[in-house]
């Protein structure tokens, strides 16, 4: 009760505060339900309770706020049928549409206390929510962007998203690096949170630090494995599915079954839906190189081996050929040498035959001419030997008579008989003189007479 | 011979294995362009089963 003091009435807090309540409590009897945004959950993991933020928007602008409470049962039931409804937990950034009751405590103050959360209502505002994600993803031209990438030939060099104790990462990885072909693959991985909300905000991140080192990567493969199907509609979150339509270099998701394909998995380069499928993808991108390479190798040593047994073949045939060919022109050949030697030694023969005929008639002409000649010969000879006896006898008393005439005409000519009759020789110099011109005045002549000589010299000449 | 990446080999091979199939090669060529084909299928091999990236360098990049 207020007590008086100076006329006047005051009131304790608590008893305000239970009037407040009491009027409260009078004027909100019943239950109603109320749609706001859950800004945040509040959830305490000890007790169970949470204590929920709501809010409303107007213009991204709050235009009011009151607090709640959820008590555990409560939040309990909610769960489940969300989860089973939404796939999804009740979480912090939704639209919810839930029955409240309003209570004032003394303590606490103004909360509203919430019973229960339709699902569907929430549901509808996610679904609106993916559905404006794609129409802008699509009125932005970037819908299919990362679909239009090109995959290496061999994506060996793979950025992983994921979380390195998660069962989706160690399946991945096992899949991945115990492949029977012993293909090797280089990866690296992103850590990040891969559902709830601060998976749009991990991931986002880890996509920027990748495209940093892009250039050590072929692919990105965003990994989630485990933890059932929930949490999944931060993959259709606009920003990040933005980002991922947006990725330089083909994504591709594993993320696991859920009911309907996340925006993310849609604009994604390939949606392989499990982390193991991930793996098999790569590893039969690998076997699309491998297999071609192999057959190659197979079909080049085919046919090689054929086109040199064909070859090989052709060579011999040719051989074959080429040896028959031969043969029988050296038959041929062979043969016309053989008839050329019959006919070369009968015409031998025959010329033969006919030469010594003729030789043995030349042979009797011959002799016979021989003796003839001989003959003849002979007498020739006896003639020239009578001949030669009489002519020379003629020819030496010829000779006899001439000599006998010079012996004279000698014996007139000798000088001394011209000596003999008074005549001499002047001589100058050796050499007797007929001229008188061949000597000069004073000069020496020497004078033989037919006895003696003299000498004298020239007093005087006359030329004429 | 290693500079070569696994596209172009794998073109080449492919080139040669339709030169083989259509007969084009005489057996002047053949010891050559098997010697070729051998020497790219060794790399399309060495390829598929190595890696060259570095994380000390991925690490470098990204503190970078």
């Amino acid at each position: 009760m207020p007590e008086i003091a100076n006329d006047r009435k005051v009131f304790t807090l608590l008893e305000v505060s239970k009037s407040v309540q009491k009027t409260i409590a009078e004027r909100y009897k019943s239950t109603f339900w109320v749609k706001a945004e859950m800004n945040k959950l509040n959830y305490y993991s000890h007790s169970g309770h949470c204590y929920p933020e709501l809010v409303e928007k107007q213009n991204g602008k709050v235009i009011a706020q009151i607090k709640s409470n959820l008590w555990r049962e409560d939040f309990d039931n909610i769960n489940r049928n969300f989860l089973k409804t939404l796939k999804e937990p009740l979480r912090d950034g939704i639209k919810i549409l839930f029955l409240a009751k309003i209570n004032f405590d003394p303590i606490h103050g103004l909360s509203l206390q919430i019973i229960d959360i339709d699902p569907s209502f929430t549901l509808g505002d996610l679904e609106k929510e993916k559905r404006e994600t794609i129409e802008n993803l699509k009125k932005e031209n970037i819908f299919a962007l990362n679909k239009s990438t090109q995959l290496p030939l061999l994506p060996k060099r793979i950025a992983i998203i994921s979380v390195e104790t998660s069962k989706g990462y160690i399946d991945f990885l096992q899949v991945l690096e115990s492949n029977a072909w012993n293909y090797k693959f280089f990866h690296f991985l992103f850590p990040s949170l891969l559902q709830g909300e601060k998976a749009v905000q991990g991931i986002s991140t880890q996509l920027k630090r990748i495209e940093k080192v892009i250039h050590h990567f072929d692919v990105v493969a965003i990994i989630r494995g485990g933890g059932g199907d929930v949490g999944l509609s931060c993959y259709n979150n606009y920003e990040l599915a933005k980002a991922v339509a947006n990725f330089p270099i083909p994504i591709i998701t594993g993320i696991g079954h859920a009911t309907n394909e996340t925006v993310c998995e849609m604009v994604s380069y390939q949606n392989a839906i499990t982390p193991t499928k991930i793996a098999e993808f790569l590893i039969q991108k690998f076997h699309n190189f491998s297999v071609p390479v192999e057959k190659a190798k197979e079909l080049i040593i085919y046919k090689s081996k054929r086109l040199l047994s064909e070859e090989k073949t052709k060579v011999q045939s040719e051989l074959k050929l080429f040896r028959s060919v031969t043969e029988t022109i050296i038959q041929k050949n062979r043969n016309e040498l053989d008839g050329a030697k019959k006919i070369i030694r009968q015409h031998l023969l025959f010329i033969f035959k006919t030469q010594s005929n003729d030789v043995n008639s030349y042979k009797e002409q011959l002799f016979k001419l021989s003796i003839i000649q001989l003959k003849q010969n002979a007498l020739i000879l006896q003639q020239l030997e009578g001949n030669l006896a009489m002519r020379t006898n003629l020819k030496l008393n010829q000779e006899t008579i001439q000599l006998e005439n010079l012996e004279r005409n000698i014996q007139i000519l000798d000088p001394i008989n011209i000596l003999k009759r008074g005549f001499s020789i002047t001589r100058f110099n050796g050499k007797a003189v007929k001229e008188s011109n061949e000597v000069s005045e004073g000069d020496v002549v020497e004078t033989q007479l037919y006895s003696g000589k003299i000498s004298s010299s020239i007093k005087n000449k006359n030329n004429g | 011979m290693d500079s070569i990446n696994y596209q172009m080999a794998f073109e080449e091979l492919k080139t040669i294995v339709a030169e083989i199939e259509q007969g084009e090669i005489s057996v002047d060529q053949l010891s050559e362009k098997v010697k070729r084909a051998t020497q790219l299928i060794k790399i399309c091999k060495a390829k598929l089963s190595a890696t060259e990236e570095d994380v000390n360098e991925i690490l470098k990049d990204l503190q970078s």
